[in-house]
């Protein structure tokens, strides 16, 4: 008795989705509920910024590189001014050190907000969703205070940075960082004991310590799966030989280890800005750099919010770089999602990729679920979204 | 461990088949290999377990000419595979030709590296030996065969009009 020929049905999300960041293209073969395998297809926003780099100047480019991302732009800053600086071989003063990791450490924390209301949003949890966006203001209004921008901070300059904290900003974002603490203890009792919320992460997705490691995953990604992988600890840069923070890791490898060790890595930011508001020196903020930086190659890694962040900067000796190569955190993330996708259901999908808190734009993106018998059937991703909220109720 | 007796450790794996090597930075080694060893070099490092594959950056070196205008030097293409174990970085290095940037795939070892050489391929024109998926990654499905834009060659984008409006008569 032979079987019968099974058709394999393929479901495409995406890439349109004007609502969030990063537009991508996901195609999942399910067989019946479940799916079988998964490709992805990026590109959609691809702007050519490191080639934009090779025909402008150092200081053009660090602006130019600070836009690569909405969320996490002082990182792209950060880690370019540091290879340049390595590679002009001066160091930038403490204070700028410091203020460079205060930076850092708060857009952690609206990162992590952000993600997380995302995360609740697909769960069909709106409320939590709002919530954390009200919270997430909280650091926003100190980033603005700070620097004048929500988004695109530009705090770092080649050599130092810019801005500077005094008595009085300090005390408001200590007394702001008491509140989120308070906060993110609410949030951490919601994501553990809600049986709903549970429901859709407990044992969902879960990433084994060794794939995690064949695969090459970084960040929270890989920490909830108990691999000691945190550039701040493994290779500390900039204001983080002064300030260590504590890796934070979780065994269990599933949905909600990367919720607990997300939040947990909060808490973390919220004792280092403390402790650097504390402890920082006054001083100087800039270090005079030449136009011409020396020819060699450098490389700069550091932690954004979603991972490791890698630069290679190659230099001619002239004003202009010879070549800027960039590896942001998600681009290696998507490869875990590609590999834990495969025997989950299609209801899953939606939670499993904001999972890895990818910077993709995803609300209103194509779904085609297609069969032989049926006429193919059209969701966008608020059906998908839907779809799992109803298929977990 | 210390960086630089991880640096050492990844050094011993790779020993015998180092070309040449250099350290631009204390925690940094950077290894040239011919590309017959590259597969080799590769899997001893997996078989290892020294650290993880961070990416694969693309480079291009343009060929030089004299002042005749003859070519002293052909262009070629060097890859770099970024390898990292904590603080420590080695970075295996090879060198091709423009005329034959073959290279095996090393997705066989690394099945994450597939993302990597797609964007070279696509980006530099590298020809990545028995890689499983060579679709599109970052260009649109339209773009040209044989324009490679983050060669030095390619300065903007007329180069593409011109090349598209020529298809057609083909």
């Amino acid at each position: 008795m032979s079987e019968p020929k099974r058709e394999k049905f393929i479901v495409p999300i995406g890439p349109q989705h004007p609502a969030l960041k990063e537009p991508g293209n996901f195609e999942f073969t399910v067989d019946g509920e479940i799916v079988t395998d998964a490709a992805v297809r990026l590109g959609f926003v691809h702007r050519g910024i490191e080639k934009a780099c090779e025909v402008r100047n150092y200081t053009q480019d660090m602006y130019l590189l600070e836009r690569i991302c909405g969320i996490c732009s002082h990182v792209h800053a950060t880690a370019f001014v540091l290879g340049v600086e390595k590679l002009a071989g001066i160091q930038a003063p403490p204070r700028a050190e410091a203020i460079r990791v205060l930076a850092a450490e708060l857009e952690r924390i609206h990162s992590h907000f952000l993600w997380l209301g995302v995360a609740a949003h697909e769960a069909g949890f709106d409320t939590l969703f709002m919530y954390a966006w009200r919270d997430r203001e909280v650091v926003m209004d100190i980033l603005e205070t700070l620097s004048g921008s929500r988004v695109h901070y530009s705090v770092n300059v080649l050599g130092g940075v810019k801005i500077d904290v005094d008595e009085k900003l300090s005390d408001l974002i200590k007394k702001d960082m008491d509140f989120l603490e308070e906060r993110t203890e609410y949030y951490m009792k919601v994501v553990t004991t809600d049986d709903t919320f549970i429901g859709r992460t407990r044992g969902i997705g879960t990433l084994s310590k060794e794939r995690a490691e064949v695969l090459g995953a970084v960040g929270p990604t890989v920490r909830a799966s108990g691999v000691k992988r945190d550039v701040r600890v493994n290779s500390p840069y900039s204001g983080y030989k002064e300030f260590p923070v504590k890796m934070i890791t979780d065994e269990t490898g599933d949905l909600e280890a990367r919720f607990i060790v997300r939040l947990k890595e909060l808490y973390e930011s919220y004792r280092i800005i403390k402790e650097i508001l504390e402890k920082i020196q006054p001083g100087e903020l800039v270090t005079r750099i030449k136009r011409k930086i020396p020819e060699g190659e450098v490389i700069s890694r550091v932690e954004a919010p979603r991972g490791e962040l890698f630069y290679y900067i190659k230099s001619n000796g002239t004003e202009i770089p010879e070549r800027v190569k960039v590896r942001t955190p998600s681009l290696c993330n998507w490869g875990t999602i590609m590999d834990v996708a495969v025997g989950h259901k299609l209801a899953d999908m939606p939670m499993l990729l904001v999972g890895i808190d990818p910077c993709f734009s995803c609300n209103d993106r194509m779904v085609e679920v297609r069969s032989n018998s049926q006429k193919p059937q059209i969701m966008n991703w608020d059906g998908l979204r839907n779809y799992g909220i109803e298929y977990y109720r | 461990m210390e960086t630089s007796e991880i640096l050492e450790s990844g050094k011993i794996i790779l020993e015998k088949w180092i070309e040449s090597s250099s350290t631009p930075e204390e925690n940094r080694l950077d290894i040239w290999v011919t590309i017959e060893n590259f597969k080799p070099v590769v899997q001893s490092i997996v078989e290892n377990h020294w650290g993880y594959l961070i990416t694969i950056t693309g480079l291009d070196v343009p060929p030089l000419f004299d002042e005749e205008k003859k070519e002293i030097q052909s262009g070629q293409l060097e890859a770099l595979y970024h390898f990292a174990n904590e603080a420590a970085i080695i970075t295996i290095r090879v060198k091709v030709p423009y005329s034959k940037p073959q290279i095996e795939s090393i997705c066989d070892l690394i099945p994450s590296a597939t993302i990597y050489e797609r964007e070279v391929i696509e980006l530099f024109g590298f020809d990545l030996l028995n890689t499983p998926n060579t679709d599109k990654l970052v260009l649109p499905d339209s773009w040209p065969e044989g324009v490679y834009p983050m060669r030095k060659t390619f300065t903007n984008l007329q180069v593409l009009e011109n090349t598209t409006k020529e298809q057609p008569d083909e």
